[in-house]
């Protein structure tokens, strides 16, 4: 990849030679910091730059996920990536769009002031039914123009799991866009979990034993890939009938994902794990509150519905069944938790508050619960997004990540709360008051998205300072996936 | 019976550890509680009162009132023998020597939660289907207080329900109105009967061969005008016409409660063309009290008459008409909460329920603040008015219960914040001045 951009920079090069007659001064103030110490003195040409997407927010209070609030601050993405994060950030001027036809700019530029509002980063549901349109697998279902889709946008949620994949909710806002679906930017990962069962004594022992082979192989390939160095003739171990899964269990590469809710399933799971060293998902995970230190122990994940409910059974002495506080004491014993509704799909019956469009609803009552604030906001982003293994891209709002983005009327875990516009890849997928849904709901103030006005303030282009909440966002996103504080991360004890 | 003596297993040694932990948060929490109880410099102690005369210091007391100001900050309320005694701010209202005191600190103070609509005051059979209507039957004999169904909902605040009988007939029978709390069926009965119970929606269709809206509204009907007979006959009887009294039929002994105004119809009714009927036939013909309960969908539309006709509307649980069916409910695609449209329409007196266990009992509160979701206005506290004193007033219950009132019942909850928010945690419960609920009774809280 890096390849490829040097390729460009020199093509710019090239081009920019024969270009410089064109009437553009282009001011480098919104680039990136590197890119405008390359090329200082280049001019860079209309065709280079039309295909620049910039998408600023303004004036909101930006809670990053990563512990960070900046108050009245702005976001800046260009084409899709988070470039800046802070104070004084100035999207380009109009100087920058000389050549670009009007109507096309606002393409180019899009600019939302949010004063009053919030920014969050996108929602990442660790699993949900029919956001992407129909079920099944994502890239034969996908539909970017469904209700559901709009729906899941409408509620924060910009990526999520579908089957095995990681995907985001892409939308087609106009039916103008270019088809086919670029599935590239869309599918964050093909591989986020491997299913286990550990539901039955046979699929207990057949985990074990596929368990056991993958091991063996994995040694047995690694002596080899020693011995191989002094003996070049030694044969390569044999792999066959060793599941590929299970090796990319061990291998680290996926995660492997369990379904199980009783305590002796939980702790025989945590066993299993520890013997063969890697990290389990426990979705369900009803009792994890009776065995939470085992859990954290064995570095094991958890996706919870903090609603879920059971009654204990009488008959036992043991404890048992569910509680309000599982999700709080499994964080509080290192667990990670992701939370899910108890129904994941859009339901339009009318009971409201129990499906994936109500997902913040169910974070609350893990915080009715005991959870954190701080930590159930995690549980609908960061760690979800640990979880599928893209962290790397989503989750949390720093500079080089996609630009997902939600702009709320106010803190979202409120139940008045409405999302007011979604931003996928710094695109504006979904904005309250454009679509039938909700807009008659406490509509907002008239403030509307302003391109030209952000335009005309690049007629003399203030000079930018320079970002110092840049390099503090830089230096946070630097250890993204190590544990923010003991309680979240504390596995090892 | 007798169980053999085992070892431990190391799931019980995990617990025993687990409760440790527990315990000593436990003991940190109360001993946090205690400091901030001394710091208030008002007498008060850590230890939680029950029954006799207590007094409570709280940063907010929401009051529930129907009408006027709806919280007190820095409030005290007195309790004496089971009722509320008195209640004002710290600053004005002296407590007497007497009176044991709890300072809950930050927390808050309400009225316990009441709901119209639930099927969980038993554990099952409050769903008889062996005829159409059923005016006689009544669910206060499959009652049992305390059982598990209600266990959450009183660690939720919910201290009083109408356990109605199903909606798989017409007349369904008649409701109680009892309270959550575990007992015998004299402690928790608040109104026998509660109710009647008609249910004009969808599920009555399943009875028999199949029935249609005109059947069931045609058997509705014939049952009414006969009670209204009876009932008028009665009267006629007491006001001394005739020297006979008329022969007495317990199927329709409960039309006498009605037709006297004592007790109303709570309604299993949901949408625009059923709520209709019910205001048409329950309400305009025989002019029964009747309040929706179950109210859903476009039913809203009819608000206006409502108000006009006196019929209050307790919704849920289906608090939003997604806009997904256009044959059945032709919108323009715009997600309509149940209670914004009848508060648009102007209806006064707009409560919330959740129909349990369709909707879990303990989620009550969650309904008003689906109601608030989707465009109920809250500014007046009216959410949390719709899951107290509106239903209260309601059910009849109005000078009893619902609000924090001189004289009424000492039903109170503590809690965290704004009982509508999931968010919130409830800490204590007390019915009728003796406490019910302590969320620190148990190392873990199952809500």
């Amino acid at each position: 990849m890096k390849q490829i951009q040097n390729c460009k920079s020199l093509a710019i090069g090239l081009t920019a030679l024969f270009a410089l007659t064109l009437p553009v001064q282009a001011s480098a103030s919104f680039e990136d910091d590197k890119d405008k110490d390359k090329k200082e003195d280049e001019v860079e040409p209309v065709a280079e730059k039309d295909k620049d997407q910039y998408f600023l927010v303004h004036n909101a209070d930006i809670y990053t996920g990563t512990g960070t609030v900046l108050r009245s601050a702005s976001l800046l993405s260009k084409n899709g990536k988070i470039v800046k994060i802070g104070y004084d950030i100035e999207a380009p001027g109009r100087d920058y769009f000389k050549g670009i036809p009007e109507a096309e700019r606002e393409f180019r530029l899009r600019s939302l002031d949010a004063q009053g509002m919030r920014v969050y980063p996108g929602i990442v549901a660790i699993n949900s039914s029919g956001l992407p349109g129909t079920n099944g697998d994502f890239r034969d279902s996908v539909d970017p123009f469904s209700e559901n889709m709009v729906l899941g946008l409408s509620t924060g949620i910009t990526t999520t799991g579908v089957g095995r994949s990681a995907v985001k909710l892409k939308r087609y806002v106009s039916y103008e866009e270019p088809l086919p679906y670029d599935f590239d930017g869309i599918v964050l990962s093909d591989k986020t979990y491997a299913s286990l069962s550990w539901t039955t004594s046979s699929s207990r022992r057949d985990a074990r034993e596929k368990m056991s082979a993958a091991r063996d192989y994995l040694n047995a390939y690694r002596t080899w890939q020693e011995e191989v160095k002094k003996d070049k003739e030694l044969a390569e171990p044999e792999k066959k009938g060793v599941d590929s899964t299970y090796l990319e269990v061990l291998t680290g590469e996926t995660y492997a994902r369990f379904r199980a809710a009783d305590r002796a399933s939980l702790l025989g799971i945590a066993r299993f794990a520890q013997e063969f060293g890697f990290r389990p998902i426990i979705i369900g995970c009803r009792e994890g509150w009776i065995v939470a230190d085992e859990l954290g122990r064995a570095g094991a994940m958890a996706i919870v519905t903090a609603r879920e409910r059971r009654d204990k059974d009488e008959r036992l002495s043991a404890e048992g069944g569910s509680s309000i506080e599982n999700a709080a004491i499994l964080t509080k014993a290192g667990v990670q938790v992701a939370i899910i509704p108890g129904s994941n799909g859009v339901d339009l019956g009318g009971i409201a508050g129990q499906d994936i469009m109500h997902l913040p609803v169910e974070v609350g009552f893990a915080i009715r619960g005991g959870l954190s604030e701080e930590l159930a906001m995690a549980s609908i982003s960061t760690v979800p997004a640990r979880m599928m293994g893209i962290s790397d891209r989503v989750g949390t709002l720093e500079v080089g990540k996609d630009c997902d983005l939600i702009v709320t009327d106010g803190d979202l875990l409120h139940y008045q709360t409405f999302v007011q516009y979604t931003v996928v890849d710094g695109q504006l997928v979904y904005d309250k008051e454009e679509e039938l849904y909700f807009a008659h709901i406490r509509p907002r103030p008239e403030k509307e998205i302003a391109p030209e006005e952000a335009l005309d303030a690049g007629e003399n282009p203030p000079e930018t300072k320079k970002v110092e909440e840049e390099e503090e966002e830089d230096e946070e996103g630097d250890d993204e996936d190590k544990p923010k504080d003991k309680e979240e991360g504390d596995d090892d004890k | 019976m007798s169980f053999p003596l085992r070892p431990l297993n190391s799931a019980q040694l995990v617990l025993a550890s687990v409760e440790k932990v527990w315990k000593g948060i436990a003991l940190g929490f109360g001993a946090t509680l205690l400091a901030s109880a001394a710091n208030a410099g008002n007498g008060a102690t850590d230890e939680v009162p029950s029954g006799g005369k207590f007094a409570l210091h709280c940063d907010k007391a929401l009051l529930c009132e129907l009408d006027g100001e709806q919280t007190l900050d820095h409030a005290v309320l007195l309790v004496n023998d089971g009722r509320i005694e008195a209640i004002g701010r710290s600053s004005e209202l002296s407590v007497p020597a007497e009176y044991k005191q709890l300072d809950v600190g930050s927390s808050w103070i309400m009225p316990g939660l009441i709901d119209l609509h639930s099927h969980v005051g038993g554990l099952r059979g409050y769903n008889d289907m062996v005829f159409q209507v059923n005016p006689g039957l009544r669910v206060s004999t499959t009652a049992r207080p305390g059982n598990r169904n209600l266990v959450r909902p009183l660690a939720a605040g919910i201290t009083t329900i109408l356990f109605i009988p199903g909606s798989g007939t017409n007349i369904g029978g008649q409701g109680v109105l009892m309270k959550t709390i575990d007992g015998g069926f004299e402690d928790v009965l608040v109104r026998d009967p509660g109710s009647l119970k008609v249910a004009q929606g969808d599920n009555p269709k399943r009875w028999g061969y199949g029935m249609q809206r005109t059947l069931m509204n045609h058997h509705i009907r014939y049952s009414l005008r006969q009670g209204k007979a009876y009932a008028q006959r009665w009267e006629a009887f007491e006001r001394g016409e005739g020297a006979e009294a008329p022969e007495r039929h317990i199927n329709l002994d409960v039309y006498r409660d009605l037709n006297a105004q004592k007790i109303s119809i709570s309604t299993h009714t949901q949408y625009f063309q059923v709520v209709l009927a019910t205001l048409r036939i329950l309400r305009m013909e025989f002019g029964f009290p009747v309040f929706i309960d179950h109210g859903s969908f476009d039913s809203w539309l009819l608000g206006g008459i409502a108000e006009e006709i006196g019929v209050p509307a307790i919704l849920g649980p289906r608090e939003v008409m997604w806009p997904t069916s256009p044959t059945r409910f032709p919108q323009d695609g715009r997600a309509e909460g149940s209670a914004w449209g009848f508060q648009k329409m102007g209806v006064k007196l707009i409560g919330f329920n959740t129909d349990a266990p369709v909707i879990p009992q303990e989620e009550l509160p969650l309904q008003s603040a689906m109601g608030v979701r989707y465009g109920f206005d809250n500014s007046d506290m009216a959410a949390v008015r719709g899951v107290t004193i509106v239903p209260a007033v309601v059910c009849g219950q109005g000078e009893k219960i619902g609000s924090l009132e001189v004289g009424k019942e000492a039903d109170l909850v503590v809690l965290t914040g704004d009982p509508s928010d999931p968010r919130t945690s409830v800490q204590l419960v007390f019915v009728d001045g003796e406490l019910a609920y302590n969320a620190e009774d148990s190392e873990v809280r199952s809500w």
